[in-house]
C-alpha cells in the first residue's frame, strides 16, 4: 500500500461504497443495539489504527496504550466537571497533555526494544492506573460521573457545544465514524509521506535504518506523538459516550491489549488492517455475550478465545492477508507474514 | 519497628521465591524459542485447580499431589506446544503474541465453564496444621509454614532446574537448541523434541508452583492475571531468558512489594506501582534488564 | 494493484457480514419490539401514552445486570438464583406466602401477564454495563434492575436515565449513586453510611453494655469505589462517636499477597480491625492475618466479601467470630417465617443458604414487580409513578428492615444494618440488641488462641 500514485476509479469507487455503508446503514437500521456497535466499531477501529502507527507502521509494540486514552478521557471529563468546559476544548487540552506525556516518556522508553519495550509500557499503563486510583484530586477511585445535560423541565436533552445526545444514538455513531475518519485520513497520509517510508525502514531494521541516515529516535518520537494525540482524541469521545470515567476502565490493561488485538487481527501495518479488524472482533464480541453471557458459564469467552487462537494459526498476518491466500500462486508466498513488508523492501530496492 | 522490617523482609523473600518459580518458566520459554506465552497465569490456574480436585475428590493434600499435578502440567506444556505453539513458530511475532493470548482467554473461560466461576480454597492443608500454621521467630516475627514450605520447594526446584539446564546433556541440547535451532538441527539434535520438552519443563515449574500456592491461596478461574503481570515483569526485569534472573528479579519484587511501601511511607495500595517503577529504573539503565543478553 | 481492489472487496464483504451479525445480537429483527413499550431511546423525547385500554401484554421484560463472568461471578451467579427465585413465585400461584404478588399468576392488574427476565453480563467492568443495558433496553424492557458493582451501576443507570426508563438497583452500597440527581435510578438497599453508623453505634453500646474498653480502629480497605467509600463514611463516623482510628491500610484490589498489609496492621495495635473487601480480598486476608499471628479483638466487616458464600465455604473455622454488618442474616429465618420459607425454597432450588447480596437481589427484584403492577401498564412514567409511590411494609419483606419507601432522591428510607456474628459456623444477628438472636462472643477471632 506504499502506492503512491492516485487511486484507480475502481478503487474510488469501491471505497465510497463503504462509506455509503457506513453513512447509511444507521439511517436505514433504526436499532440502538446496533448504532451502539457501530459507535463501538467506530471507537476501536479508530485505536487500534492510533495503536497501528506506532505498532504497525514503526514496529514499537505498545501494550499501554490505554494511558493516553485515559489522559484524553479525564482530562475533558475534569473540565467539563470542574469549569463547566465544553469537551470540543477538552479534548484539546486532552490531545496536548497526552503529546507532553508522550514525549516525556517517549525518549526514554524507546530506548528498549521488543518485549522490553511492550512491559515498560504496560509498567506505565499501570503506574497511571493506580495513581489515578488514588488521587482525590481525579476523583480517585470512584471516577468521574459526568452530569447528563437537561432542559429546564430536567428531562435529558442534546447539546452538541456538550457533546451530549440523550434522544437518539445517531449523533454519536457519525460522531464516532467521524473520528475513525480522521484518524484513517491521518495514516493515510502517513503511510503516504516520506514519514511512514522512514517508519517501515525502522520497522525493518532499526539499525541499518539509521545507518542510512533515518533519525531513528525523532521518528519514532513522530510516531508516538500522533498516535497519542489520536488515542486521546478518541478517549475523550468515549467519556462524553459513557458519561462516566474510572481507572479501571479507561487505563486497565484489558483497554491495552484489546486495542491492539484488534490491529494485529486486523492486520498490523496495514492501512485496512484496524478497520476490519474492529468489524470482526466488537460485533463478536457483542454477539456471543449477548447470545451466551447471560447464562454466567463463560461460554461465549470459550468461542472467543477459540477464535483468536484459530486466526492466530490460520490466518497470522492478520485477516488483510486474507486476499492473498485465494490468489492464484504467481509470486513466490513469503507474501502472507507480512505483505507491508516485501513491498517495502521492494521499494528499498528500487 | 526493627521487628516489623525483619518481618517484612522474610515476608517479601518468601513470596518472591514464588514469584521467580513462576517466572522461571515463562523465562525457559522465551529464552528457547523467544515466544511469550500469555496464557502462563492460566497455567497456573489450572494448575491449582488440579490440586484443588485432587484435594476434594480424593482428600490428597496438595504437597501428596505435587508430583502428580506437576507431571499433569508437563502435559499441558508439551500439547500447548504440539497443538498451537509449533503452528505459529514461524509467523510474525505479534501473531504468537494473540495466539497465547487466545489461549489464555479461552482456558480462563473454559475453566468457568466446567468448574463455575466459585472461589475455592483448601481448607486446613497439611501444612497449616503444622505447628498451628505458623513459626514465631521472636516475639513480633512471624512465618507461615505454609509459605516457608513454600518457599524451599520453589529453592530446590530452582536447583533442579539450574541443574538440568547446566550439567545434563539434555540441558546442552537445550540450550543449543536455544543458541540456534537450525545448526542444533544439523547436529541431530531434533528442535522439536526439545521444544516439547522446554515447554514441559516451563509448564512443570508453573505447576509446582501452583501446587504450592493451592495451600495458602483462594483458587478461582481468573486466578493467574495477577501473578501472570508479575511474572512478566519478573522475567524482563531479569532479562529474557535469564533463569538466574528470574531468581533474583522474583526476589526483588517480592521485597520492593512489601518492604517499600513501609519505609518510603507509601499506602500499599502503590505496591505495584513501585515494582512496576522498579521495572522502568532498571531497564532505563539496563535495557536488556538484569541478566539479558541483547 | 490488484492486491488493494480485493482488500477493499474484502472489506465490504467483511462489513457486511459485521452487520449481520450485529443484528443478529439484537436478539431478533430490530423491528420485533415489544408492542406496548416502546424500548428505544426515543421515550425521554416523545413518551408514549399508556395504552389504556391495550390488550394486555403477553409478558412483561425486565433485564437484571449482574457480574456473571469474572472476578465476581460467583456472588453474580448466588443473585441470579435470587432473582429466579423471585420470579417463581412472582409467575406461579403461590397463594400462601405474604408478597403482594404472590397469589395469582402473573401481574394481576396487566391481566395476569408474566414476568420474563433478560440477564446480562457484566463481567464487573463498567464499561460491559453500559452495553449490557443498551442491549437489554434495545429487546424491549419495561426496567432494568442490578448491578451490584457500584461502578457497573453508574453506568448502566445512565444508560436507563438517558432514554427515560426506571432502573432499580437492590446491592450497590456506594453513597453517589443517590446523590447524582438521577429521575429513574431507584436503591432499596441501605448505604455504606448507614452500614457504617451501625458498626461505631455497636462500638459505644458493647462497650458501655460488657465494661470493656477498646483502644480504637484500624481502618483495612480495598482500592476500589467501595472500599474507598466505605472508609470515607466510617471515618467520619469514628469522629462522630469519638472512636480513635489508630491507623488505616488502602491496598491494592486482587493483589497477589497481602503479607506486607497485615504487618502493617498489626503494627497499629488497634483492638477493631474494619475491612471492606470483596471476597477474594477477605480469603486472602483472613489466611495472611492467621498466618502472621495477628489477632484483633473484634473484626467487623464491611459486608460484601465476608457474608459471600464463597468466603464462608473457603475460610471454615477461621471465620469463626468475624463480625460483618449486614442487611440480611440466615438467623432472620428465626424471627421472621418469611425469610424461612425462602431461605428453603432457594436452598431447594440453588443449594446453597441465602445470604446477603441474593437476599437483597431478591428484595429490590419484588419492590420493582410491585410497581409495575400496581401501575398497572408498561409505560416508563407510570412505573416511575409507582416506584415513587411504593410503601411496603416490614412484614413484606425477608429483610430487618422496617419496609420499603423511596425518598426524593430514589433511596430507601426505611432500610436498616444489623450485625451479624459468625458462631458456630452460621452467621447470626448480634446487633442491635433488640433484634439479637444471641450474645456477641468477645474476643472473636478464632485463630487468637492458637
Amino acid at each position: 500500500m506504499l502506492d503512491r500514485r492516485l487511486p484507480a476509479p475502481l478503487t474510488l469507487t469501491a471505497l465510497a461504497v463503504v462509506i455509503g455503508i457506513l453513512v447509511t446503514t444507521p439511517l436505514l437500521i433504526n436499532n440502538n443495539v446496533f448504532h451502539h456497535t457501530l459507535i463501538l466499531i467506530g471507537i476501536y477501529a479508530a485505536l487500534a489504527q492510533a495503536w497501528n502507527i506506532l505498532g504497525g507502521f514503526a514496529g514499537q509494540i505498545s501494550l499501554g496504550n490505554a494511558i493516553f486514552f485515559g489522559i484524553g478521557a479525564y482530562t475533558s471529563s475534569l473540565l467539563l466537571v470542574r469549569a463547566q468546559l465544553s469537551p470540543w476544548l477538552g479534548a484539546l487540552a486532552g490531545m496536548a497533555l497526552a503529546m507532553v506525556l508522550a514525549l516525556l516518556i517517549g525518549y526514554p522508553v524507546f530506548r528498549l526494544a521488543g518485549h522490553y519495550l511492550a512491559i515498560a509500557t504496560i509498567a506505565l499503563a499501570e503506574i497511571a492506573l493506580v495513581v489515578f486510583q488514588n488521587l482525590e484530586f481525579v476523583g480517585g477511585a470512584a471516577g468521574i460521573s459526568l452530569p447528563i445535560t437537561r432542559d429546564m423541565q430536567g428531562r435529558p436533552t442534546d447539546s452538541w457545544w456538550m457533546l451530549q445526545f440523550n434522544s437518539s444514538k445517531l449523533p454519536y455513531v457519525y460522531l464516532a465514524l467521524g473520528v475513525l475518519g480522521v484518524v484513517q485520513v491521518v495514516a493515510t497520509l502517513l503511510d503516504r509521506s516520506w514519514i511512514g517510508f522512514f517508519l517501515r525502514a525502522i520497522k525493518n531494521d532499526q539499525t541499518a535504518a539509521a545507518a542510512i541516515g533515518v533519525p531513528v529516535a525523532r521518528y519514532k518520537l513522530i510516531a508516538l506523538l500522533i498516535s497519542s494525540a489520536c488515542t486521546a482524541l478518541i478517549g475523550t469521545f468515549y467519556a462524553q459516550y459513557l458519561l462516566f470515567v474510572d481507572p479501571e476502565t479507561v487505563f486497565g490493561l484489558s483497554l491495552s491489549v484489546l486495542i491492539a488485538l484488534v490491529a494485529i487481527l486486523g492486520g498490523a501495518g496495514s492501512l485496512w488492517g484496524p478497520f476490519l479488524g474492529a468489524v470482526v472482533l466488537i460485533p463478536l464480541a457483542e454477539a456471543t455475550r449477548s447470545q451466551l453471557g447471560g447464562r454466567g458459564t463463560a461460554f461465549d469467552l470459550v468461542i472467543y478465545g477459540l477464535l483468536i487462537m484459530v486466526i492466530a494459526v490460520f490466518q497470522p498476518a492478520g485477516l488483510t492477508g486474507l486476499p492473498e491466500r485465494f490468489r492464484p500462486r504467481q509470486r513466490t508466498s513469503v507474501a502472507p507474514a507480512a505483505p507491508a513488508d516485501t513491498q517495502m523492501e521492494e521499494s528499498l530496492r528500487s | 519497628m526493627d521487628a516489623t522490617i525483619v518481618q517484612a523482609v522474610l515476608s517479601g523473600a518468601l513470596i518472591g521465591m514464588i514469584y521467580a518459580l513462576i517466572a522461571a518458566g515463562l523465562s525457559l520459554i522465551f529464552g528457547l524459542m523467544e515466544i511469550v506465552n500469555f496464557a502462563h497465569g492460566e497455567f497456573l490456574m489450572l494448575a491449582m485447580f488440579s490440586s484443588f480436585w485432587m484435594w476434594e475428590l480424593w482428600r490428597l493434600d496438595p504437597l501428596a499431589s505435587l508430583p502428580i499435578t506437576a507431571a499433569l502440567m508437563f502435559g499441558v506444556g508439551v500439547l500447548t506446544n504440539r497443538l498451537l505453539v509449533m503452528r505459529v513458530l514461524n509467523a510474525p511475532a505479534l501473531a504468537q503474541i494473540f495466539a497465547t493470548f487466545g489461549l489464555g482467554l479461552f482456558l480462563r473461560a473454559s475453566a468457568q465453564y466446567l468448574w463455575t466461576a466459585d472461589f475455592r480454597a483448601i481448607q486446613d492443608p497439611f501444612l497449616s496444621r503444622v505447628a498451628g500454621g505458623r513459626i514465631a521467630l521472636g516475639r513480633d516475627v512471624f512465618i507461615g509454614v505454609p509459605q516457608l514450605v513454600a518457599a524451599v520447594i520453589a529453592a530446590v526446584a530452582f536447583a533442579l532446574l539450574g541443574l538440568l539446564i547446566r550439567r545434563t546433556r539434555l540441558g546442552l541440547a537445550l540450550q543449543a537448541v536455544a543458541e540456534d535451532r537450525s545448526t542444533a538441527a544439523l547436529m541431530g539434535i531434533p528442535a522439536g523434541r526439545m521444544f516439547d520438552l522446554g515447554w514441559g519443563i516451563a509448564a512443570a515449574c508453573v505447576g509446582i508452583a501452583g501446587a504450592v500456592l493451592a495451600s495458602f491461596y483462594y483458587i478461582y478461574p481468573s486466578v493467574g492475571v495477577t501473578f501472570a503481570l508479575l511474572a512478566y515483569i519478573i522475567v524482563a526485569l531479569g532479562g529474557f531468558g535469564s533463569i538466574t534472573g528470574a531468581l533474583i528479579a522474583g526476589i526483588m519484587v517480592g521485597l520492593v512489594e512489601i518492604v517499600a511501601p513501609l519505609l518510603l511511607g507509601i499506602p500499599p495500595a502503590y505496591k505495584y506501582a513501585l515494582v512496576f517503577t522498579l521495572y522502568l529504573l532498571v531497564v532505563l539503565v539496563r535495557p536488556q534488564g538484569l541478566f539479558g543478553r541483547y | 494493484m490488484s492486491g488493494k481492489l480485493s482488500v477493499i472487496k474484502q472489506l465490504i464483504g467483511l462489513l457486511t457480514l459485521a452487520l449481520i451479525v450485529a443484528l443478529a445480537g439484537c436478539g431478533g429483527a430490530p423491528s420485533a419490539q415489544a408492542p406496548a413499550s416502546p424500548p428505544s431511546a426515543t421515550t425521554a423525547r416523545a413518551p408514549a401514552p399508556a395504552p389504556a385500554g391495550q390488550a394486555p401484554p403477553a409478558s412483561i421484560k425486565i433485564g437484571v445486570i449482574y457480574p456473571l463472568s469474572g472476578p465476581q461471578a460467583q456472588t453474580g451467579n448466588d443473585m441470579k438464583a435470587a432473582i429466579e427465585l423471585a420470579l417463581a413465585i412472582i409467575n406461579q400461584d403461590m397463594g400462601d406466602l405474604p408478597f403482594a404478588l404472590a397469589p395469582g399468576t402473573g401481574l394481576p392488574n396487566l391481566g395476569g401477564a408474566p414476568i420474563e427476565v433478560i440477564f446480562g453480563d457484566s463481567q464487573a467492568r463498567a464499561d460491559i454495563g453500559q452495553s449490557e443495558a443498551e442491549r437489554l433496553l434495545n429487546q424491549g424492557v419495561v426496567a432494568l434492575y442490578g448491578a451490584y458493582n457500584s461502578a457497573v451501576t453508574k453506568t448502566a443507570s445512565s444508560v436507563a436515565e438517558r432514554a427515560g426508563i426506571p432502573f432499580v438497583n437492590g446491592a450497590s452500597s456506594s453513597p453517589d449513586l443517590t446523590e447524582r440527581g438521577y429521575r429513574w435510578f431507584f436503591r432499596t438497599s441501605p448505604t455504606d453510611l448507614d452500614f457504617s453508623r451501625v458498626m461505631f453505634a455497636f462500638l459505644k453500646d458493647f462497650q458501655e453494655r460488657q465494661g470493656v474498653t477498646l483502644n480504637g480502629v484500624a481502618l483495612f480497605y480495598e482500592d476500589t469505589d467501595f472500599g474507598v467509600n466505605s472508609a470515607t463514611a466510617q471515618k467520619r463516623f469514628a469522629e462522630e462517636y469519638g472512636v480513635p482510628v489508630l491507623g488505616e491500610v488502602k491496598y491494592r484490589s486482587g493483589s497477589a499477597a497481602l503479607t506486607g498489609e497485615i504487618q502493617q496492621l498489626k503494627s497499629f495495635n488497634a483492638d477493631v480491625l474494619l475491612p471492606s473487601s470483596y471476597v477474594n480480598d477477605a480469603i486472602l486476608t483472613v489466611k495472611t492475618a492467621r498466618e502472621l499471628g495477628f489477632a484483633p479483638q473484634l473484626i467487623i466487616a464491611q459486608n460484601a466479601g465476608y457474608l459471600d458464600n464463597a468466603f464462608l465455604e473457603t475460610t471454615g473455622a477461621d471465620a469463626e467470630g468475624i463480625l460483618s454488618r449486614a442487611a440480611y442474616a440466615a438467623d432472620i429465618t428465626q424471627a421472621k417465617d418469611l425469610a424461612a420459607r425462602i431461605d428453603q425454597m432457594y436452598q431447594q432450588s440453588h443449594d446453597r443458604p441465602l445470604t446477603d447480596a441474593p437476599a437483597r437481589a431478591f428484595t429490590g427484584f419484588m419492590a420493582l414487580a410491585e410497581a409495575i403492577n400496581r401501575a398497572g401498564s408498561t409505560d416508563p412514567e407510570a412505573i416511575r409513578a409507582a416506584l415513587a409511590a411504593t410503601d411496603i411494609p416490614a412484614d413484606q419483606l425477608i429483610m430487618p428492615w422496617q419496609g420499603i419507601k423511596f425518598d426524593e432522591k430514589g433511596q430507601n428510607s426505611l432500610g436498616q444494618a444489623i450485625l451479624v456474628q459468625r458462631q458456630n459456623g452460621a452467621y447470626v444477628t448480634v446487633y442491635p440488641f433488640e433484634f439479637a438472636s444471641s450474645e456477641v462472643r468477645f474476643p472473636g477471632v478464632a485463630w487468637a488462641n492458637r
